[in-house]
């Protein structure tokens, strides 16, 4: 009769399926999973530390580097906690440009989000075609910012340059095209019968133990909570900012809550450009001495940031709390956990769009 | 000897992440609660808990703070799902005992105040610190 045993089995630090190197210990017994150890350090950057004692000049760069794939939301949630601290007014076509750059950047982070997912579960041919579809996203990015990832597009009181006529319309063009590729790869995930087998009921996280963790962003809506820090920001609350979640819990529903959100980028961003004020995106203002704590919705969920600045606009103490950490603790010690096989682990860890960078900072 | 990098000793790595603004912060409230020395707080902490919980614990403790233990005074003063369910440094079972033990108290007519403050005599002797 064969023999169940308990085994450890050590993925990572360096995976092929993983884009940061991170270590899980599993525990199994059998095939299944009944528990899991994460060890981090691998690529710790001190970068808060770097940053105590910095000007804000400087802090808005160091900020954006915390990830590479979110950098423009690290931008503007550190930029918008200077300006809250410093009752910095924002033009409001500042504004508009900034909700621009922050959507075209979600594009791309959830577009590579669901490649790493399809590469996961081995559907490359999906997987390149959303490569594909995310590099024509960072074109626009560049074109409206200047650079694919490190912009450094908002400073303190509006963003660094406008968006000419032309590339308004050639961006709206560019999406259009994005949009019906989109529509197609989503419906080839959406009906693949061979991804719904290693999707559809794999990696449950409940809605009570989402809560229990924090979880955040789309991790969170895919089990069902209708939360989005958007929801808060003024400039989405005038655009009508509606948070998108599904109810099942499992990696299928967070892939396609992704997908979803990226549509409704597209959306958001038309209707910026079409109700886009006129005036000027630079309103200037100086950064003073305070204490605040600011969230803003990145890709991967809720970001936070913990500042307290001094007269000078010197950042003394600063925390961040990236959306990573909470997900990939949630996915470690809930949702793989009971997996029926290893090769589940993989794919529901992905699922969870963790990003090693944010989480060790 | 060769040694290899994922073979580490992750206990200055854990301390660091303990010791960040919002981290300590907590840590320090725990200690304090529970009348425990912080340093023997963070030793159990890095002890039991692994990286990743360790930096996503000022996040599950505001959930605790918001949806822990509604509607119940004495749960409430002795963290029993804060501690449990929440941050995850203690048992449930070992809890539960706790808890009917303070609960037999109160029925027995103990003042309220003695009842949790032997409570949380008793959740230190179960972190064992």
């Amino acid at each position: 009769m064969k023999r169940i045993v308990d085994v450890n089995i050590p993925l990572g630090p360096i995976h092929p399926c993983f884009k940061e190197p991170v270590r899980l210990k599993c525990e199994a017994k059998g095939e299944r999973i009944t528990g899991a150890e994460v060890e981090l350090g691998y690529m710790k950057k001190g970068i808060e530390r770097i940053m105590k004692g910095r000007p804000w000049q400087e802090v808005m760069f160091l900020a954006e580097r915390v990830c590479g794939i979110c950098s423009v939301i690290h931008n503007m949630v550190f930029i918008e906690a200077m300006e809250q601290i410093s009752d910095i007014v924002v033009p409001p076509r500042a504004a508009y440009l900034r909700v621009i750059a922050n959507e075209l950047d979600r594009m791309q982070s959830h577009i590579l989000a669901n490649f790493s997912y399809c590469y996961t579960i081995e559907h490359e041919t999906l997987g390149m075609y959303l490569l594909d579809l995310r590099e024509h996203v960072m074109d626009e990015l560049e074109r409206l910012t200047g650079a694919r990832v490190t912009c450094a597009y908002m400073i303190p009181g509006g963003v660094r340059c406008d968006i000419q006529r032309k590339e308004a319309e050639a961006l709206l063009v560019s999406l259009d095209r994005i949009e019906g590729d989109l529509r197609r790869y989503s419906g080839m995930f959406e009906s693949g019968p061979m991804i719904a087998l290693r999707s559809r009921g794999v990696g449950i996280l409940t809605l009570e133990a989402a809560q229990r963790a924090h979880v955040v962003g789309p991790t969170a809506r895919g089990s069902g909570i209708a939360y989005d820090c958007r929801q808060n920001h003024p400039t989405y609350q005038k655009l009508g900012f509606v948070p998108i979640t599904r109810p099942d819990c499992d990696n299928f529903a967070r892939v396609m809550v992704r997908f979803d959100e990226v549509f409704q980028s597209i959306d958001l961003i038309r209707k910026c450009l079409r109700e886009l004020p006129k005036g000027v995106v630079r309103g200037g203002g100086v950064c003073k001495a305070g204490e605040t704590r600011y969230s803003g919705e990145a890709p991967r969920g809720e970001l936070t940031y913990f500042i307290k600045s001094d007269e000078f606009g010197r950042i003394v103490e600063i925390q961040i709390q990236t959306p990573s950490i909470m997900n990939i603790e949630a996915c470690c010690h809930e949702m793989i956990i009971g997996s029926d096989s290893i090769a589940d682990v993989t794919a529901t860890f992905i699922s969870a769009d963790p990003c090693v960078a944010c989480t060790e900072r | 000897m060769t040694t290899y990098l994922y073979e580490q000793d992750l206990v200055p790595q854990k301390y660091r992440i303990l010791v960040a603004m919002r981290h300590d912060i907590l840590v320090r409230k725990i200690a304090l609660e529970l009348n425990i020395p912080v340093q023997e707080l963070r030793r159990y902490l890095i002890e039991h808990l692994d990286m990743i919980q360790l930096e996503n614990l000022p996040a599950r403790a505001e959930m605790a703070a918001d949806h822990a233990d509604q509607g119940d005074a004495v749960a409430q003063a002795l963290g029993r799902e804060k501690y449990t369910v929440y941050l995850q440094i203690l048992s449930g079972a070992a809890m539960d005992a706790i808890f009917r033990e303070v609960d037999a108290r109160l029925q027995t007519g103990t003042p309220l105040d003695d009842a949790i403050a032997y409570g949380r005599i008793q959740i230190r002797e179960a972190l064992n610190i």
